[in-house]
């Protein structure tokens, strides 16, 4: 197949007052690692970073972003990434870092590694959890998230069963 | 680990419903979001509910709201991952190097986790939904929302079928015959299936009736309800109505109705209104209250006649247990024992079985019936008509069988009263063989028969029905066309429910008719004796041609043939064999524009259906044009051209009746015109204070007949010499008290063009300047004027709004389209507006553009006084997407 072949990088805003993350834009994001980037690797990295890279998806609540880059410098502009400190949006600077959790091919690799991830922390988060309160919730939170998939699974099955009644 | 509660809480809102989020992205600064491959459930870049931040932040959060917004996020994620690309192939999930050839044929060559899913979407085969109990259940299925005409079938196969009014209709053929079609109507027949227009029942004491109709129509308007032709049930007649008591303002639209014949020594009448079923929203409700029917009956039959659609919804139920798999009888013959056969809807099937279809009055006993598609109703147009007619059916033939039995025919064959009447009516109805043209019978007359069933005489092939004129008594053949049908003979008994249902339910079906055919010895040859069960009564209802004008009188008359509801398609397959030609929609609109009579709900803009039509129409243009790229549309502005979608007849009204007051006797100068665009700013401020009256189109037959006489000039080639003497001549008294009546009037007129040109709809009527009059009368070959191209001042606002997209003005410019409000629309252009085209064509029958649309009393009349007695009645006629005006003569006809 002919196509453009691309990088997405799912990393995660790692930020001391949880608060601040609800500030975040696409465009500051891009803005911070088009900035790192010009910083790190001169004018070549940032004709690099101009041409195909751009944020894809940005989740304020949970600070997960993908970044796309193309294939082609992807291992250089991700090298540029650690050097991101802050990121200014609104007039506000916020200080933080990314942590790049996955690399993927497509969007859809990395969505998949996300719904791996994030069932894997809430698991993790539930021994830990201090109050009786707390546990109940993560637990709610654990069902919600595996529920979707399961209810799908049972209509389904309920639907073919009436299929195999119709086909008798 | 600290984040909000409540925007938590808004976040699994977000997520639960990603599509939704997908839509709401609204905010500017996800422009490029447009462009993302993308379209799944999950939604890109920043997560906030329209843009806005709560103000303040708490400084911590629990555990249990980290973990749901983790929670969010996963189900929003699997949710996209799930789901696959936009196409409906369950394969198109599977990597590409899994794909398998004939996937979608076979699905046993899926993977077996998607077997099912596949298996479920795959269609029936063509042989499952081609057999008939399944069809069956399918169009019932289908004519649950519109309502089928009993031909629809066959136009389905014939016709661009739309929906229109509640119903599905044949618009025009996909073959193509305008030509043809307007030939038949001119020289032969043409045949339609007028069966979605409402007949409404009324029955009551004769003068309860007329006195509660009497509320609705006016005397001024033309002969009512109480015309004594039409009261004796001889004629048909046509009437406007208006709601009760508000003659002049507010019209509902036309109708026709049909009283029945008097029987003797009884006050009990029965009426027939038909209506459009536009106009039948609005009248039926005027009726009840004029009435006072307020009281919902449900008559007895009711539940045995709507039995069929009751099953028919109960239907669907049983079709997946009923679902066919072939080559298994075992099931199919469990299934025929089960469920209940599927049956043809009759009638209305989208009315719920419960809806009451009769009100009935306790104070004066008159009962109202709502007859929608109970009976069939299909209309020849044409000079021939009377022939196909009298080719297709034959007079019931009698039978002596003296046993009792449930069917009608025997019954009254034992009666000689009835049998005596059936005779004259057979007798008169051979005589229409003798007649040359449909055209010779008095309009409106109406004749009753009964038949045999018309499928009897098919012929064998399609042949073409021919007038024999000689056989007939010259005498009887002269007293039918100048007197009609004598009263008698108008009985039918079509009139009776009771006989409607009889037909209705007994009717033969096409398969036993087949089975008796081919048990005939000869084959080929009729059945004898004809099957009982094949006698209909009918009504024969004679359509009026071209009334108005001088030239090509009665052009386009014909025949209307009344059946009970069931029997349609015995009927059609009949005629259609005696080589008519079938129209639809289109051709009914030619019909009306070529008879110039108004369309109904077209040409009532006073209407509120016709209201209706005209947003409606305008939304379709509208559309229409928005699909063309902007380079490629018609930039109506430069054009000159106000509203090229519709047309504002109340602006218009307003205009002219301020023009006219601020003083209508000086000359159309441009400096007029000058003065006009001031007024219209000052008219505004008028506006407000002065009371809105709407504009209303002039129906007063006196004041038309005044008018029409004005119009003509006093000498011309085409016109024959007019009778002015009777009439007062214009002048400027005679205009100023015609005015002061109907000031805000429009007027319907006739425009025929003088040279080239085709008019299209919404063409724009102006008034010619002496200087142009001028050049008419010097050299027969100029076109007319010219106008100067206008400017286009919202071009640059478009322009500058596309630069700068971040401030979306909220108006909604469209290039080439003047926005809200409009600037003055009589005096926009060089020549002064006075009206509008609703159609317009080429017409075949004058050999030149016609057109029909209304003009403005005032400023008709303004124009009138202004003009030279040889120029009289001279206007200026121009399309929207041209800039050149062509001269043209309007008549206004009664």
């Amino acid at each position: 197949m002919v196509r453009l072949k691309s990088r997405y990088l799912l990393c995660e805003v790692n930020v001391s007052d949880r608060s601040q993350l609800l500030l975040l834009d696409d465009r500051a994001i891009m803005v911070a690692v088009k900035a790192a980037v010009a910083r790190t690797h001169g004018d070549y990295g940032a004709a690099m970073c101009s041409i195909r890279f751009c944020v894809k998806y940005l989740n304020a609540h949970t600070g997960i972003v993908f970044l796309r880059f193309p294939k082609r410098c992807y291992k250089l502009l991700w090298s540029a990434l650690p050097f991101i400190t802050s990121i200014e949006t609104r007039g506000q600077k916020i200080p933080c870092f990314l942590n790049c959790l996955h690399v993927g091919g497509t969007i859809r690799t990395c969505q998949k590694f996300l719904i791996r991830y994030n069932t894997q922390q809430l698991h993790r988060m539930l021994p830990k959890c201090k109050s009786e309160e707390e546990k109940q919730q993560v637990r709610k939170a654990i069902l919600s998230c595996s529920l979707t998939e399961s209810k799908e699974a049972f209509e389904e099955d309920s639907e073919s069963e009436g299929e195999e009644e119709e086909e008798e | 680990m600290q984040t909000t509660h409540d925007s938590l809480s808004l976040l699994t809102g977000e997520n639960a419903d990603p599509l939704k989020g997908g839509l709401s992205e609204v905010h500017p600064s996800t422009e490029r979001k447009k462009k993302t491959p993308h379209q799944s459930g999950w939604v890109r870049g920043h997560h906030k509910d329209g843009g806005g931040y709560t103000k303040e932040m708490p400084k911590y959060i629990t555990a249990g709201a980290f973990a749901r917004a983790r929670a969010a996020e996963v189900s929003a994620m699997l949710k996209a991952v799930r789901k696959t690309t936009s196409s409906s192939h369950v394969f198109e999930a599977l990597p590409k190097h899994m794909r398998r050839r004939a996937m979608s044929h076979n699905t046993k060559r899926l993977p077996h986790r998607l077997r099912e899913v596949a298996n479920r979407m795959r269609e029936k085969s063509l042989q499952a939904r081609r057999r008939h109990g399944n069809l069956l259940l399918e169009f019932n299925r289908r004519q649950r929302k519109n309502i089928w005409l009993e031909t629809h079938i066959w136009h389905a196969k014939r016709f661009h079928m739309v929906k229109k009014w509640g119903y599905c209709l044949g618009d025009r053929p996909t073959y193509k015959c305008y030509r043809a079609c307007y030939r038949a109507m001119s020289s032969h027949c043409l045949l339609q299936d007028l069966s979605y227009y409402c007949c409404i029942e009324l029955q009551g004491d004769e003068d309860k009736l007329l006195a509660a109709l009497s509320q609705l129509t006016s005397k001024e308007a033309g002969p009512t309800f109480a015309a004594a032709l039409c009261l004796s049930g001889r004629r048909q007649g046509s009437v406007m109505v208006y709601r009760a008591g508000r003659y002049p303002s507010q019209p509902l639209g036309p109708v026709t109705f049909l009283w029945r014949p008097r029987t003797q020594g009884s006050v009990h009448r029965q009426l027939w209104i038909w209506a459009h079923p536009t106009l039948k929203q609005d009248l039926l409700p005027e009726l009840q209250t004029v009435c006072q029917c307020c009281e919902a009956v449900i008559p007895p039959a009711a539940p045995v006649e709507v039995n069929p659609t009751l099953e028919a919804d109960s239907e669907p139920e049983n079709t997946p247990e009923a679902k066919p798999v072939p080559g298994t009888k075992r099931k199919r013959s469990r299934k025929d024992a089960t469920g209940p056969p599927a049956k043809k809807i009759l009638g209305d099937g989208t009315r719920l079985p419960s809806t009451p279809v009769s009100w009935r009055s306790s104070s004066n006993g008159i009962v109202i019936n709502d007859l929608t598609m109970e009976i069939v109703r299909y209309r020849l147009i044409g000079p021939q008509s009377h022939s196909v007619l009298v080719d297709t059916l034959e007079a019931a033939t009698g039978c002596d069988v003296r046993t009792t039995c449930s069917l009608w025919w025997p019954q009254h064959c034992s009666d000689e009263a009835k049998m005596t009447l059936h005779q004259q009516q057979a007798d008169i109805f051979n005589i229409l063989k003798g007649i040359y043209s449909t055209a010779e019978l008095p309009s409106g007359t109406v004749l009753g028969l009964t038949v045999d069933d018309p499928r009897l005489t098919l012929p064998r092939k399609r042949v073409k029905a021919l007038p024999c004129v000689k056989q007939v008594d010259e005498e009887k053949r002269r007293k039918l066309m100048l007197e009609g049908v004598p009263e008698p003979c108008c009985q039918s008994f079509i009139w009776e429910q009771s006989v409607r249902d009889n037909v209705t339910d007994n009717k033969i079906s096409e398969q036993e008719l087949n089975r008796m055919r081919s048990e005939v010895l000869v084959p080929g040859s009729r059945l004898s004796p004809t099957p009982l069960q094949g006698r209909v009564p009918i009504l024969l209802v004679h359509q009026p041609g071209k009334q108005v004008g001088h030239e090509m009188s009665s052009w386009g008359a014909g025949w209307d043939l009344l059946l009970p509801k069931g029997w349609g398609m015995a009927f059609w397959i009949p005629l259609v064999y005696r080589g008519v030609r079938i129209g639809g929609l289109n051709m009914s609109l030619k019909h009306s524009q070529n008879k110039a009579a108004p369309h109904f709900p077209r040409d009532y803009p006073d209407c509120p259906a016709g209201m209706c039509f005209q947003e409606e129409q305008e939304a379709e243009l509208l559309d229409k044009f928005k699909r063309h790229p902007p380079a490629k549309r018609t930039n109506y502005i430069k054009h000159g051209c106000v509203a090229p979608f519709r047309c504002p007849w109340q602006q218009l009204a307003e205009e002219w009746e301020i023009i006219v007051q601020e003083g209508g006797s000086q000359a159309r100068t441009t400096a007029q015109a000058d003065a006009v665009t001031e007024e219209r700013t000052s008219q505004q401020a008028i506006s407000i204070t002065k009371p809105l009256s709407r504009f209303t189109v002039l129906r007063n037959r006196k004041a038309l007949r005044l008018l029409s006489a004005w119009c003509r000039p006093t000498t011309s080639k085409g016109q024959r010499p007019c009778r002015v003497g009777e009439l007062p001549p214009i002048s400027c008294e005679a205009v100023t008290s015609f005015l002061s009546a109907h000031a805000m009037s429009l007027v319907w007129v006739h425009v025929s063009l003088l040279s080239k040109g085709k008019p299209e709809y919404h063409a724009m009527l102006c008034v010619p300047t002496p200087e142009d009059l001028k050049a008419l009368g010097n050299r027969q070959g100029t076109g007319g004027p010219q106008e100067p191209p206008h400017r286009d001042h919202f071009k640059s606002r478009i322009k500058r709004r596309k630069k700068e997209p971040k401030k979306a003005s909220s108006s909604d410019l469209v290039l080439g389209l003047w926005p809200d409000p409009l600037p003055s629309v009589a005096s926009h252009c060089s020549r002064v507006t006075v009206g509008w085209v609703t159609q317009g064509d080429f017409s075949m029958s004058a050999g030149c553009g016609e057109a029909l649309g209304f003009v403005s009393v005032a400023g008709l009349l303004n124009t009138l006084l202004n003009q030279t007695s040889e120029h009289k009645g001279k206007l200026l006629l121009r399309n929207p997407t041209s800039l050149h005006y062509r001269f043209a003569k309007i008549n206004v006809e009664v």
